[in-house]
């Protein structure tokens, strides 16, 4: 499957893949409603740890045994057997955070639903590397569906 | 290949799925009691608030099994396993298996209170069943009394705000949830519990129920207060379900004694996984039974491989619990306390609570406070030494805290770019 | 109190700011700053430089950066600028330093020479048709060549260097720019067939795949300088002079001398680099000439030696005694030649223009018959592919450009390149600020602009029939002058338009 990959030696700490992925998340999909209007403002599922000086952006892995998966109890997170994609379906998930708590990655924030990371799904790329102003964010073929 | 599963939830689901993943031409044969297709035991609180649904509840839709060939036998509660001919008896007759899997799971305790025989208010909590019975019974008029404030008697309590006139939980202990919180934690759930409406008795428990005919009407606690209450939830916590294994000749000790590894029990070709069975902490080493979600289903997927024949080592088992009360968001890891080992505490956000023991963390409590709260977790589980990390443990976690080699390996895998 | 007005003024557009603080965290200048409420963002105005990183960040253009718009009291001869410098003297009592290159109204030749087509005559070409030759050779050339028996060559050839196009990439450092800067024209050049220039800075080790593409320099500070330093590049240039500061020295403060750049340069991490105004070893055209003559020998031969000269009043006698000295190519660098820092009054008031020098060199060594015994490149600012024909047309065989493709790599010319903090990446060592700019992207963006310039190049050759750029070398005829003096044209051997 292809994975979002974050080359810490470019990021600049800019943090527009977490606008664009608001944005790529929003009612509106245009920027300034999306954060100026909308109510509430959608999470970013990428989030740029560190300072300028050393920065990353991190996102799901969508990993192989996805523990998420493994410990949702409503069975609302689901890695895709074809895709690979590990996906929260909010009409589902109860928001109990499980999967918050037991992800190594700490990429899933808590809200009334578990929100994390889907690749963009329908996209050829997620909005998060289509935007970064640096090609610090690559959207490449790892291997292995699962 | 026959495969047969002695029960639904966590554990018994998991197992099937990943039988299926290993093997298209298996049958798959999953028995339970319950009149529900599998769906989500902890999801009834949720349903008791109607925060869900009951088309909400499943694990799965019903074409799922249809596709995946695993047939569900509800209402159908195995009653013997005979390990020598290798079949089990059932309520729909016998069925032969090959490999066969007990994933009974556990039964709530109900401890003797007098006068509550037979009573029609007095309930448990842990299955759908009950949690319909008590929804149905619970009124706007009802004063419920809830005994025990575990997780289930807690959230058994949170679903009955929104129905009832009132709420008290009565506990033995001096706090709430005493098997996963510390003492200031525990305090600062129960000011929630109280500000929501909850009363909570510590230190104190139904001593007997005053009823008039077959309705409980009031409870006197042993400190001699009289409560009334006209709906008893009785949550003081849960026995593993082993009957049927011991009756079979499988060795017991609380909970099943499976071989750590593989969930295999102690008779050949019969597997053992979820709440009914003795998980081995990785953390303390102690065989205890951990009755949580995420534990059963990777249990339930460990026995899966070895009965399929591609076996992989189970990657260990420690306590995992997210829950929330009333929006207050409450996270616990490993152990709760340790000889001598190290609290690092933090208030700046909620709460903060690490535990360190030999350099490494093996727990802790996060309350309004679990930003990347796995980022934890992982450390716990990997048991990485706390002295190869920079920054402040206490800060909101963050891969900068990892050296660059680690940082890199696990944020990319490995792909070079 | 300040005496000084801010020069730009930020206006942040409320209906679009989405306080994500992109500008907060880009500006290396920390003109922007979040409120206490952690949302608004505010402005420094008077921290502003113009560069426009903020501006090309925000995701919502919601920036706008704007002349700052207080009154003075009209006055032709004592301008805001002029008043705005004697202000920030008076507080310092320093020299005024700028980076970049002469910003002052001279007047600009490229843009009083037009180029000729051709009609009827003389068919132009469609170089998208026909084949058109603008690949570039470097070095002395032979007086005359002599055949052996067999119609064998029996000149010995002296060392040429083949560009893929007249265009190369003038001497940066590395300490004046960033490494990513210079790996991105290094990897540029590779691509295009052509040089970069290692400045005075030494061969960075990492770049050391590139030699084949790199002209090292010596400089008076002698930085970086070893044999295989000499060995590596493709030619070896003497720096007596750069067009933007004329007989001054160089300057790396110590801030800049990281531990890879003093790696480079062979100095201690945080000393100052001082490149002396002369070299101490060359008072004469004969020191000169022992100094090209040294590097050849060590260099056995193979490798040409260039000088590079800024373009001064007497240029055109100073490079027929450079070419006498031995010299294979004779760098000249115009007025308008860029720098990493430079005494404000040096870079805006030295030299002369490097169309009049161009012309008077090239000029001066024809008549003495030794024109081919040198290359001539032409620096000191090339902003498009028609100023470079017409160089040619004047008597280069290649050019230097710098600006350009710092320009295609960010730079806003905000003229700060002495302050190190380079927002775009460019002329600065902080790492935080060298990481903004990748050379995954910057290498293209530097080799789509010098595609383009060739692709535009053999139209302009095209046109006027040629389909060589050697047809075009020193072929004044293709020029005319407009709006020119008498003067002027006969120091560009040139005609007036209607003539």
């Amino acid at each position: 499957m292809k994975k979002v990959i974050a080359r810490e030696e470019h990021c600049l700490n800019c943090k527009l893949c977490e606008v664009y992925c608001r944005t790529a998340h929003s009612q509106s999909k245009d920027v300034i409603k999306a954060h100026l209007r909308e109510n509430p403002v959608p999470v970013s599922r990428i989030t740029v740890q560190g300072d300028n000086m050393l920065s990353v952006a991190v996102n799901c892995r969508h990993c192989d045994k996805p523990a998420c998966v493994e410990a949702c109890i409503t069975g609302a997170m689901q890695k895709d057997p074809e895709t690979g994609v590990v996906t929260c379906d909010e009409s589902r998930c109860i928001g109990c955070m499980t999967c918050m708590t037991v992800c190594g990655f700490g990429v899933i924030k808590s809200g009334k639903f578990a929100v994390k990371c889907d690749l963009c799904q329908g996209e050829d790329m997620p909005a998060c590397v289509k935007n970064c102003p640096n090609n610090a964010l690559v959207y490449v073929e790892v291997g292995g569906a699962e | 290949m026959k495969y047969v599963i002695i029960g639904a939830s966590a554990a018994g689901i998991s197992c099937a799925k990943t039988l299926r993943e290993n093997g298209k031409d298996s049958s798959i044969d999953v028995f339970t009691d319950e009149a529900y297709m599998p769906y989500s035991r902890p999801i009834i609180s949720y349903y008791l608030k109607s925060y869900v649904e009951k088309d909400n509840i499943y694990l799965n839709s019903p074409d799922f099994y249809k596709e995946n060939k695993i047939n569900i036998h509800t209402q159908c509660p195995v009653t013997a396993i005979n390990a020598e001919k290798k079949t089990v008896t059932t309520a729909q007759g016998e069925f032969s298996y090959d490999k066969l899997l007990i994933a009974t799971g556990s039964k709530p305790f109900v401890p003797p209170v007098e006068n509550s025989e037979n009573a029609v208010n007095v309930f448990t909590f842990l299955d759908m069943a009950m949690s319909e019975k008590i929804k149905s019974y619970a009124g706007a008029d009802t004063d419920a009394v809830v005994i025990g404030a575990g997780l289930i008697g807690l959230k058994a309590a949170e679903g009955l705000r929104k129905i009832c006139k009132s709420v008290t939980v009565v506990e033995l202990a001096d706090k709430v949830l005493p098997s996963i919180l510390d003492d200031k934690g525990a305090l600062m759930v129960k000011e929630t519990l109280n500000k929501n409406g909850i009363c909570v008795r510590l230190g104190d428990t139904v001593a007997r129920c005053n009823r008039e005919g077959n309705k409980v009407t009031s409870v006197t606690l042993k400190s001699g207060e009289e409560i009334p209450c006209s709906l008893l939830v009785i949550a003081v916590g849960v026995r593993p379900q082993t009957a049927l294994a011991e009756e079979a000749g499988i060795k017991v000790n609380r909970g099943i004694c499976v071989d750590k590894d593989t969930m295999e029990t102690s008779l050949k070709d019969i597997f053992a996984a979820g709440d009914c069975v003795n998980s081995t902490d990785i953390l303390d080493s102690c065989e205890k039974i951990i009755a949580l979600w995420p534990n059963a289903v990777r249990e339930g997927k460990t026995a899966a491989l070895y009965m399929s024949g591609h076996g992989e080592k189970d990657s260990g088992s420690f306590a995992v619990n997210a829950i929330d009360f009333f929006g207050q968001q409450i996270c616990t890891c490993g152990l709760i306390k340790a000889e001598s080992a190290q609290e690092l505490v933090s208030l700046k956000n909620g709460y903060k609570r690490l535990l360190v023991r030999d350099g490494r963390l093996i727990g802790f409590v996060l309350i309004d406070d679990a930003e990347r709260a796995g980022m934890y977790t992982y450390l716990i589980k990997t048991k990485t030494p706390l002295d190869t990390l920079t920054g402040d443990l206490l800060d909101t976690p963050s891969f900068m805290m990892f050296s660059k080699e680690v940082r890199t390996e696990r944020l990319t895998g490995g792909v070079k770019v | 109190m300040n005496y000084i007005v801010p020069e730009f003024e930020i206006e942040r557009n409320p209906n679009k700011c989405i306080s994500c603080g992109a500008c907060v965290r880009q500006c290396s200048y920390e003109v922007h700053y979040f409120d206490d409420d952690g949302k608004t963002v505010l402005a420094d105005d008077s921290k502003c430089v113009a560069c426009h990183r903020c501006a090309a960040v925000c995701p919502t253009r919601a920036i706008k950066i704007k002349k700052y718009d207080m009154a003075y009291k009209e006055h032709f001869n004592w301008t805001p600028t002029t008043q705005k410098e004697i202000n920030l003297q008076a507080a310092t009592g320093g020299v005024l330093l700028s980076g970049m290159s002469n910003n002052k109204p001279y007047p600009i030749y490229w843009d009083k020479i037009l180029l000729n087509a051709s009609q009827v005559t003389n068919p132009s070409i469609d170089p998208l048709r026909e084949p058109m030759e603008i690949r570039t050779f470097l070095g002395k050339k032979p007086e005359k060549l002599e055949f052996d028996e067999d119609g064998g060559l029996k000149t010995k050839i002296p060392p040429q260097i083949q560009l893929e196009t007249p265009i190369m990439f003038s001497a940066m450092s590395f300490g004046s720019i960033s490494f990513n800067a210079q790996k991105s024209l290094a990897m540029a050049a590779k691509e295009l067939g052509t040089l970069f220039n290692t400045g005075e800075g030494g061969l960075h080790p990492k770049l050391e795949e590139f030699k084949d593409n790199a002209v090292v320099q010596v400089a008076s500070g002698r930085f970086g300088v070893h044999k295989q330093y000499l060995e590596s590049g493709r030619f070896i240039e003497i720096k007596i002079g750069q067009g933007a500061k004329p007989g001054i020295g160089g300057h790396l403060p110590g801030e800049k001398v990281t531990v890879e750049v003093s790696n480079a340069r062979m100095i201690p991490v945080g000393s100052d680099a001082i490149s002396p105004a002369p070299h101490h070893d060359i008072y004469s055209i004969e020191d000169l000439r022992q100094l090209i003559w040294s590097l050849k020998e060590a260099t056995c031969y193979k490798k040409p030696v260039a000088v590079k000269i800024a373009a001064v009043h007497n240029c055109s006698a100073i490079v027929s005694g450079v070419a006498r000295a031995g010299a294979d190519i004779i760098v000249m660098d115009g007025f308008r030649g860029g720098t990493g820092a430079a005494p404000t009054r040096i870079r805006d008031n030295v030299g002369i223009p490097i169309e009049l020098a161009l012309a008077a060199v090239d000029q001066r060594l024809r008549d003495e018959s030794i024109r081919s015994c040198v290359s001539l490149v032409a620096a000191g600012s090339f902003r498009n592919s028609a100023d470079i024909v017409k160089a040619i047309a004047l008597g280069a065989d290649a050019v230097y450009v710098a600006s350009a493709p710092l320009i295609a790599m960010g730079c806003h010319m905000c003229q700060q390149c002495h302050s190190g903090k380079c927002n775009w990446g460019i002329a600065t060592q902080r790492p935080d600020l060298v990481k903004r700019l990748n050379p995954e992207i910057m290498y293209k963006r530097v080799v789509n602009l010098i595609n383009a310039w060739n692709h535009e190049i053999k139209e302009m050759l095209g046109g006027m029939g040629l389909n060589s750029i050697d047809s075009l070398r020193g072929n004044r005829l293709m020029l005319r002058g407009i709006g020119l003096s008498e003067k002027e044209l006969e120091i560009l051997g040139i005609s007036h338009a209607g003539e």
